[in-house]
């Protein structure tokens, strides 16, 4: 395997890799090496994504734009540990993602929370319990009701924990979502295209209660969109066509991004 | 009051939708259902051969050794009871006489053949209460009592309507309730020992003469703490070799054996129960499958978050377990009421007991589990990497 190679673009992450806890926060949320990824078997192999190497640091969000069958879905359910990797090296919070078994990627599933294009909520489940569903995978039964409805309170969703989906918005149901994915406070958050079933006025909301919640918990976002009204919360936009990385283009220097005048050229920009 | 369980997502799922759950649930029971209805008619078919010879007070029965069913018309001589009575421990041995004749409907004159049993009013060899409550009209000339559950054709069977038995009149005395098997032809007749001479000591020269001499069944009763097993081995060996001697239970399952070995009965009502706990594991399979497909992306949104194969397998399994609880329920109380149904119109005995209904909800169980072991690889093979894009 070609994993334990430091790495030459971060001085951070150059620390080695059995670091303490102090140390592992300077680690990078996302580091890839080579990574390459191929979908199908023998004379069907297809090669989807070509030797991606990428650093995503604690705290930034991402991202990640191109025209469609680019590979920026399955970018993401690599970094979601959704497959098995066999080419490249792929860290997640520092821990090697290629030649994990499959009991290894589930527990590192755990610390990532997954928003979809679709709500994917249960219907029989009101909304606070769907969000139960993600506290009861660390163990937490006793504290379980009054995080999730902190976190969907968080959310604006405080007078309708007991609803089930199908009487919310298709907004407050993405909200919801959104709770059932912070509400375990990971460190990485995966969104492929959030918004793109909400109308203009409820995906602006969502990404900004994102961009709000992620930086109170300090976490990493990487998210796959389709959406240009939103690119101004990103602190970095990479393009990928082919498969292949085709721009990376950093808003401001990531440290001063917390200022908030640094939206204005955000704004120009766009 | 916060709960410190599980969120119980397999009942949530189920009950979710009421109307589909009520869909589900009478397919459940529907299967049930079946399975009860055929293994009724099954025992029902087999318990109607031997209710007559469980009721026989008798700890030991001898027969003529020729006498392997109940359809068997040969007889034995009444001195064998006389020399069984002599072995130490037997206290007792009655004779029981049987024989055919036609009864002559008294509406339609049509005539249907009837299984007449006789005995010794003082004997006791039907201890039904029925029976013995009219003891003394059997003392009476030419008198029967007729059993309410014989089959419709004799016509009215009221106490004191008056007709013919083989071609002589016969007063209707009373009534008591049995039930008809395949023996009995429409129905059982009891009469004194003293009709039946009436009746068959003096028939045409083709047809075979009765008395008292020549005995169908022999009771033996035996001291109390007696071993019947072993007087009844005793007398097997030390009676002459033209009786047979068994204990009533052996003698029971010997005609019990006979119709499960000699008739198709058994195996016919095996394959439909068969069919029906297929169906059922069809049905259930469906219903759980459909319950996957429409929540796949909730599954495999699960599996993202980090949720195991083991705890969606849990989630199957727990539906199908609750299908077979829930939906044995109705099934059970239709089925009871469909037996007495059945029962009432048919005459056959159906008899829903404790184990018959544990071996059904065993089944049943078994069903949803097979069904759900089955489903449960749709839910294995959900890839959660498809939820994205
Ligand atoms: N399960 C799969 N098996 C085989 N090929 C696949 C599979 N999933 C995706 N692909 C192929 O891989 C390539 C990248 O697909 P991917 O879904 O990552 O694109 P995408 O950038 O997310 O596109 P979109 O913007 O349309 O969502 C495409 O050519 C696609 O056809
Ligand atoms: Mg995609």
């Amino acid at each position: 395997m070609m994993d334990a190679n430091p790495t030459p673009h971060n001085n951070h992450a150059a620390a080695n890799s059995n670091a303490g806890v102090a140390i592992a926060q300077s680690t990078p949320a996302v580091e890839t090496h080579g990574l390459n990824y191929y979908f199908g078997q023998g004379d069907l192999r297809k090669q989807v994504l070509f030797d991606l190497n990428l650093t995503f640091p604690r705290g930034q969000i991402a991202i990640i734009t191109g025209p469609s069958g680019s590979g920026k879905t399955t970018f993401l359910s690599l970094i979601g540990a959704l497959r098995t990797i066999h080419d490249g090296s792929l860290k997640v919070m520092g821990r090697e993602l290629v030649g994990m078994n499959n009991a290894q990627l589930v527990e590192v599933r755990r610390g990532i929370g997954f928003i979809f294009q679709a709500h994917n909520l249960f219907e029989s489940l009101t909304a606070v319990q769907n969000v139960e569903m993600a506290v009861e995978l660390l163990g937490g039964f006793g504290s379980k009701r009054a995080q999730a409805i902190a976190m969907l309170e968080q959310l604006g969703l405080g007078h309708r924990v007991t609803y089930k989906p199908n009487s919310l918005s298709g907004g407050q149901k993405q909200r919801v979502a959104i709770a059932r994915a912070l509400v375990n406070q990971p460190q990485l958050i995966l969104a492929d295209e959030p918004t793109a079933a909400l109308d203009k006025e409820s995906g602006r909301d969502v990404v900004t209660l994102m961009q709000t919640l992620a930086k109170e918990q300090s976490c990493t976002i990487l998210m796959v969109t389709h959406d240009n009204r939103i690119l101004d919360v990103a602190d970095r936009i990479i393009n990928l066509v082919d498969g292949r990385l085709e721009s990376d283009t950093s808003m401001r220097d990531f440290v001063t991004a917390h200022d908030p005048k640094t939206l204005d050229p955000r704004m120009f920009m766009l | 009051m916060s709960p410190l369980r599980r969120t119980p997502l397999a009942w949530l799922n189920l009950t979710h939708d009421r109307r589909r759950l009520a869909t589900s649930l009478g397919g459940v029971a529907f299967a049930v259902l079946l399975m009860f209805m055929f293994n009724g008619f099954k025992n029902a078919l087999y318990d109607s051969q031997v209710q007559l010879l469980q009721l026989l007070n008798a700890d030991i029965i001898i027969t003529n050794t020729q006498k392997y069913n109940m359809f068997v018309p040969e007889a034995f001589a009444r001195r064998r009871l006389y020399q069984a009575r002599a072995f130490a421990g037997i206290t007792a041995a009655y004779p029981l006489y049987i024989n055919n004749a036609n009864w002559k409907n008294p509406e339609t004159k049509a005539t249907r053949p009837v299984r007449v049993l006789a005995f010794n009013p003082q004997d006791p060899v039907l201890l039904l209460p029925d029976i013995q409550a009219q003891l003394d009209k059997l003392r009476e000339p030419n008198t029967v009592l007729i059993d309410l559950k014989s089959r419709p054709e004799l016509g009215s069977i009221t106490p004191g309507v008056v007709t013919e038995l083989g071609e002589r009149q016969v007063r209707v005395a009373g009534n008591y309730s049995l039930g008809t098997d395949f023996a009995s032809g429409n129905g059982n007749l009891v009469m004194s020992d003293q009709n039946y001479l009436r009746f068959f000591s003096n028939l045409d020269p083709e047809l075979e003469s009765r008395n008292l001499g020549m005995v169908d069944i022999g009771l033996v009763e035996v001291e109390e703490g007696a071993d019947p097993d072993r007087l009844a081995r005793t007398l097997s060996q030390r009676l002459p070799k033209d009786v047979k001697v068994l204990t009533k239970d052996a003698f029971v399952q010997q005609e019990l054996s006979y119709w499960q070995d000699n008739t198709n009965i058994g195996f016919v009502f095996t394959l439909l129960t068969g069919m029906a706990f297929i169906v059922g594991i069809i049905l259930v399979y469906q219903i759980l499958y459909t319950d996957v497909a429409d929540h796949w992306a909730e599954y495999a949104t699960l599996k993202a978050m980090g949720y195991k194969n083991i705890f969606l397998l849990g989630v199957v399994l727990q539906e199908a377990v609750i299908l077979s609880v829930l939906g044995f329920i109705p099934g059970f109380c239709i089925s009871v009421l469909l037996y007495n149904a059945t029962a009432n119109a048919t005459g056959l005995l159906m008899q829903m007991t404790v184990s018959r209904a544990l071996s059904t909800l065993l089944a049943t169980f078994i069903m949803c589990l097979f069904s759900g072991a089955i489903a449960v690889r749709k839910v294995q093979a959900t890839d959660p990497a498809e939820v994205f894009g």
